[in-house]
């Protein structure tokens, strides 16, 4: 059994961040700004009960980021909405530390149940329509995804596809991969962009590493051959997004498409673990592609809340969206790519390649209708926040090769047992 | 002292002393008073020429020094300090030193001070590392360099507000639809388009060698196995896309234009650009690697001897028809710069005549020797004669070849110094060139056994006519031209001295040909009869021409001869319609892909697909709830259809 009376002081450690920031939500009622400093605090105590330093960094300067944007609005759930965060990072932190297939799953819960409220926050009310819309998606999605899980993890041969098919099904649905993506372009379109860059950020990580998890602790034989089924879903979701962006006219409904693309190269990552010697690359490049699309969402929308943001930045934001390098998303595409080519799936790769192309002119034309001069405001600062984390893939990433390495060892689930 | 530091100072003096002068631009004053510096920059460059002369060993492999560069791809500095590139290397930085000391008077006044001198010292410090390079990648970063400061030079004065002194040809003469006369930008233009020509196969040669051979340094390359992996085919194309980068630089035809309209630049430009830089570096490279190809060693090698013989005829051609176009000049320099581009045929022509020649002097082979004692000659000579005139230039205020025996005897130090200029360099017994042209005769006169009688032929008829040529620029311009209109013959003093200096150095190498037992074999050659038989046919031409520079009833030949054959029309006629030509297409095609790619189909395509894409944005969540339940249910059928067919 992986993983048992491993890291009882990081249980610890978690409980205690989840105490202070249930304690913290429930004082913040009187004073909403305790909400905010607690959940920093339960952030440090996740990042320190990290197994991966640079995993746990990114996801902590992620949630900080989506904490400090949650600034730039008034809701009427004020010190609350911070514990929701918190709670949505210290989740995704965890992922990587449990082998525990039910912790998996409660994890991919605890980072989807805080954005059926987050969606519906609004200044003066809630976005209750939206929230239906959103929430009948997400529960559907995390039932598929449960039963997949479930059915992968009893090992009955006879099962696997259908385990497998469900699995992606829901993770498609809940990220927003194409064809399933109805929800996304109206729910990124409609909501407020503060808690649209939080569901366009954070919550997109954790749905694809459990599925990974589960994946990798269940392969078979068959495996090999129902990637071909996620790789059609990866390519399908890359050209509906990208083209559907293309003409989209609000800028919420192009980062909606934007998304759906995302997550059709993250999908494509995917397809790798049917090789176990290339799963270190393609989780690299997935992660690295997830914390591309996440700095980016946090930016764009900030600045559409922003009425517009410093315009280098947003251009820097669109160059990675792109591609360009040394920028993040430049080496989440890479990584994905050369996973691609390893394991054979060339025809996916030039597909990506070809996608990233088609993506050029909404990006760019994104960033010059948002990008203004100087401003000092929120919107600017968080963006300047999120071009520090694109940027810093400058120096190379094999730091976060070795990093991820290590992750790659704690991939198994203990299934069976 | 460690040789680097030795080097570095070598090629950085000239660029660092010229940087205060690029950074006080703003400051007339400054501006004024920093050119010296320069000069005190190339002056560190002699210093450290003339060390490297007599203190570095000669001989290989320890007059190879290298620093690592890209080490991993065979690419480092190497630097390399043989007979060839010591002699060079002192000429070239004396060169520029005298030239540099003559543009402090020369150019006072002028408006654009620090462009000038960054470019000028820019310029000798790219020669200079030509000169030293045996890395082939860093030779062509100097040979760059070159281009990048010739550019920068010739058209310095970039206004074109200077007609009377500062164009090439007759101001709004027309032959045919062509405008024939040349501002200073479009010399420069001509100038960087023809030599980017020839830059660019060159580079690819250069790369081709570094493929096939693993080395790009010219000592090490084993030439021999080179031409044997890339046989005959290969030996030709890797050779002649070299020499292209060659030919262009040295104006040799076709390519020889460039260099006409190049005296656009102020003279001191012209007279670094017609003696030890520049077209000096083409002559000289191709010296450089026949030194180590050593072709008279490789006669069996298929290819080779093509190569050869293209090099040999390109020269003599080019010789005959830069002494016969200079005949029919009547701008001063615009003379001087067509047989500039003969005497460089000539350098070529020898050169290239090493294959047949088997003679070697201490290990040496003659013809290459000829080749660039004779480039040695040629640029003292011609750079004195290149500041004569700008002198002239500034007291007649004009740029045509004026002056009688009346201004001659005024401007006393420059009549003085091109009587000895060009006496000294056409090959009259037994002052200095004639020694050297003698050896040249003697070798094409070996090729007349060896190979063929034409090159001794066009080398006879290029020196009797290149002998008049000369005769004639002194004639027409202190003895027999026409009164000057403005004769301002005072002062001048520090030009006075730079050509005086230079001039003194034929004197140092005619001592140089009696006292060097290398060139023992040029006094030799200078007694043969045939040599003594073309030393006086040349002085009779010079004779000749000096008593009869114009000859009136000539006057149509002569027009056909100063409109340079009408070789313009190539650069300015013919190479433009056929760039024309290509941009339509290229032009068509863009239009055709814009038009597929960015106007019509792909555009009109993209958005109908996008439409189609977003069409299900209905907004109605029991629409949305439909699709995703079909699509799962449709997905979860298939799923267990496979499933079922591979259990079965």
């Amino acid at each position: 059994m992986i993983g048992v009376g491993v890291g009882v002081s990081e249980l610890w450690l978690m409980l205690a961040a989840l105490v202070i920031l249930v304690l913290g939500s429930i004082l913040s009622f009187k004073h909403s700004k305790l909400g905010f400093y607690t959940a920093i605090v339960a952030l440090i105590l996740g990042l320190l009960a990290c197994r991966s330093t640079y995993y746990g960094s990114f996801i902590f300067a992620i949630g900080i980021i989506n904490l400090v944007s949650l600034e730039a609005i008034k809701s009427e759930i004020k010190g609350v909405d911070y514990g929701l965060v918190g709670l949505m990072a210290l989740a995704t932190m965890y992922i990587f530390n449990t082998s525990d297939l039910s912790l998996v799953l409660a994890s991919l819960v605890l980072v989807s149940v805080p954005t059926y409220v987050l969606v519906m926050i609004r200044e003066g009310g809630a976005n209750v329509e939206l929230g239906v819309k959103y929430i009948v998606f997400m529960v559907f999605a995390t039932v598929l995804f449960m039963i997949g899980a479930i059915i992968l993890a009893a090992e009955i041969e006879s099962m696997y596809i259908i385990g497998y098919v469900m699995l992606i099904l829901g993770l498609a649905l809940e990220v927003g991969v194409a064809p399933l993506h109805v929800w996304v372009p109206d729910v990124f379109a409609s909501a407020d962009p503060i808690p649209i860059s939080i569901i366009g950020s954070m919550a997109k990580i954790l749905p694809f590493i459990a599925a990974i998890k589960i994946l990798i602790s269940t392969s078979c034989p068959l495996t090999e051959t129902i990637t071909l089924f996620t790789a059609i879903l990866a390519g399908i979701s890359m050209f509906t997004g990208n083209i559907g962006a293309l003409t989209a006219k609000e800028h919420g409904r192009v980062l909606g498409y934007s998304t759906v693309a995302n997550m059709g190269y993250v999908l494509s990552c995917i397809v790798a673990i049917a090789n176990p010697e290339f799963i270190c690359v393609a989780l690299t490049g997935g992660l690295l592609m997830l914390f591309s699309n996440a700095a980016g969402k946090i930016g764009f929308f900030n600045a559409i809340k922003g009425k517009g943001a410093y315009s280098p930045l947003m251009y820097i934001l669109a160059f990675s969206f792109i591609g360009v390098p040394p920028l993040l998303g430049f080496w989440g595409k890479l990584f994905i790519i050369l996973s691609l080519v390893e394991v054979g799936y060339i025809w996916l790769a030039v597909i990506l390649v070809i996608n990233s192309a088609i993506s050029v002119p909404y990006y760019t034309r994104l960033a010059r209708e948002l990008g203004i001069g100087w401003k000092a405001n929120i919107a600017n600062f968080v963006c300047i926040a999120v071009v520090v984390i694109t940027l810093v893939t400058i120096v190379p990433p094999n730091w976060f090769v070795e990093g991820v390495k290590i992750l790659v060892q704690n991939m198994g689930l203990a299934i069976g047992v | 002292m460690n040789e680097w530091i030795l080097f570095l100072i070598l090629f950085l003096a000239p660029i660092i002393s010229s940087v205060p002068i690029v950074l006080a631009y703003k400051s007339k004053e400054w501006v004024n008073r920093l050119p010296p510096l320069s000069v005190l920059g190339i002056f560190i460059s002699v210093l450290v020429s003339i060390y490297i002369f007599f203190c570095a060993p000669t001989d290989l492999p320890a007059c190879r020094f290298s620093y690592p560069w890209i080490p991993e791809l065979g690419i480092n500095f190497v630097f390399i300090t043989d007979y060839l590139s010591i002699h060079m290397g002192v000429v070239t930085t004396l060169i520029a030193f005298f030239i540099a000391i003559y543009g402090l008077d020369y150019m006072k006044g002028d408006y654009r001070l620090p462009w000038y001198w960054f470019f000028f010292n820019l310029f000798t410090a790219s020669m200079l590392l030509v000169v030293y390079s045996d890395n082939l990648f860093l030779l062509f970063v100097g040979w760059e360099g070159l281009g990048a400061a010739s550019w920068g030079l010739i058209g310095h004065w970039y206004k074109d507000d200077d007609k009377e002194l500062t164009y090439v040809g007759t101001v709004d003469r027309k032959v045919g639809p062509l405008n024939y006369f040349w501002p200073p930008s479009s010399g420069g233009w001509r100038a960087i388009s023809t030599i980017r020509f020839g830059d660019v196969p060159m580079f690819i040669a250069i790369a081709a060698i570094w493929v096939f051979a693993g080395n790009l340094n010219i000592s090490q390359i084993g030439w021999g196995t080179l031409f044997g992996t890339v046989g005959f085919a290969g030996t030709i194309i890797i050779l002649l896309f070299f020499l292209i980068g060659l030919f262009t630089k040295s104006a040799q035809v076709p390519f020889s234009e460039w260099l006409m309209t190049a005296m656009t630049g102020p003279t001191t430009v012209s007279a670094l650009l017609h003696s030890a830089t520049m077209v000096a570096a083409g002559a000289y490279v191709f010296m450089r690697i026949t030194w180590y190809i050593e072709p008279w060693t490789l006669n069996g090698v298929p290819g080779l001897e093509t190569v050869y013989i293209i090099a040999l005829f390109v020269g003599l051609i080019s010789g005959l028809y830069g002494a016969l176009v200079a005949l029919g000049m009547l701008e001063k320099k615009v003379l001087l710069a067509a047989t500039t581009m003969s005497s460089l045929g000539l350098m070529f022509g020898a050169t290239a005549a090493s294959y047949w020649i088997h003679a070697e002097v201490n290990g040496m082979n003659i013809a290459v020797l000829v080749g660039f004692w004779y480039l040695a000659t040629h640029a003292f000579a011609k750079a004195s004669l290149f500041l004569v005139s700008g002198h002239l230039i500034h007291a007649t205020h004009t740029r045509f070849a004026v002056g009688d025996l009346e201004f001659g005897k005024k401007m006393k130090v420059a009549f003085a110094t091109t009587i000895i200029a060009t006496t000294f360099l056409v090959g009259i017994p037994p002052l200095t060139a004639y020694w050297i042209k003698s050896a040249m005769d003697h070798v094409m006169e070996h090729l007349a056994t060896e190979y063929s009688i034409l090159p001794l032929i066009l080398l006879l008829a290029t020196s009797i006519i290149y002998s008049a040529v000369l005769a004639r620029f002194m004639s027409t311009n202190f003895i027999k031209g026409e009164k000057p209109h403005v004769a301002h013959v005072e002062g001048g003093g520090l030009m006075k001295a730079g050509y005086v200096m230079m001039v003194s150095m034929l004197f140092v190498i005619f001592y140089l040909i009696f006292t060097r037992s290398e060139l023992k074999e040029f006094v030799h050659a200078g007694f043969e009869p045939l040599s003594i038989a073309v030393g006086i046919a040349a002085l009779a031409s010079f004779g000749i021409a000096l008593y009869k520079p114009r000859m009136p009833s000539m006057q149509k030949f002569s027009t056909v001869l100063s409109d340079r054959m009408y070789f313009p029309y190539l650069n300015d006629y013919f190479c433009p319609k056929i760039g024309f030509f290509i941009s339509r297409i290229c032009d068509c095609v863009n239009r055709g892909l814009d038009g597929f790619c960015n106007i019509w189909v792909m555009p009109g395509l993209f958005k109908r697909i996008s439409g189609s894409i977003r069409l299900i944005q209905t907004g109605q969540l029991n629409r949305y709830v439909q699709i995703i339940l079909s699509l799962v249910m449709a997905f979860l059928i298939i799923a267990t259809i496979v499933m079922g067919v591979m259990l079965v």
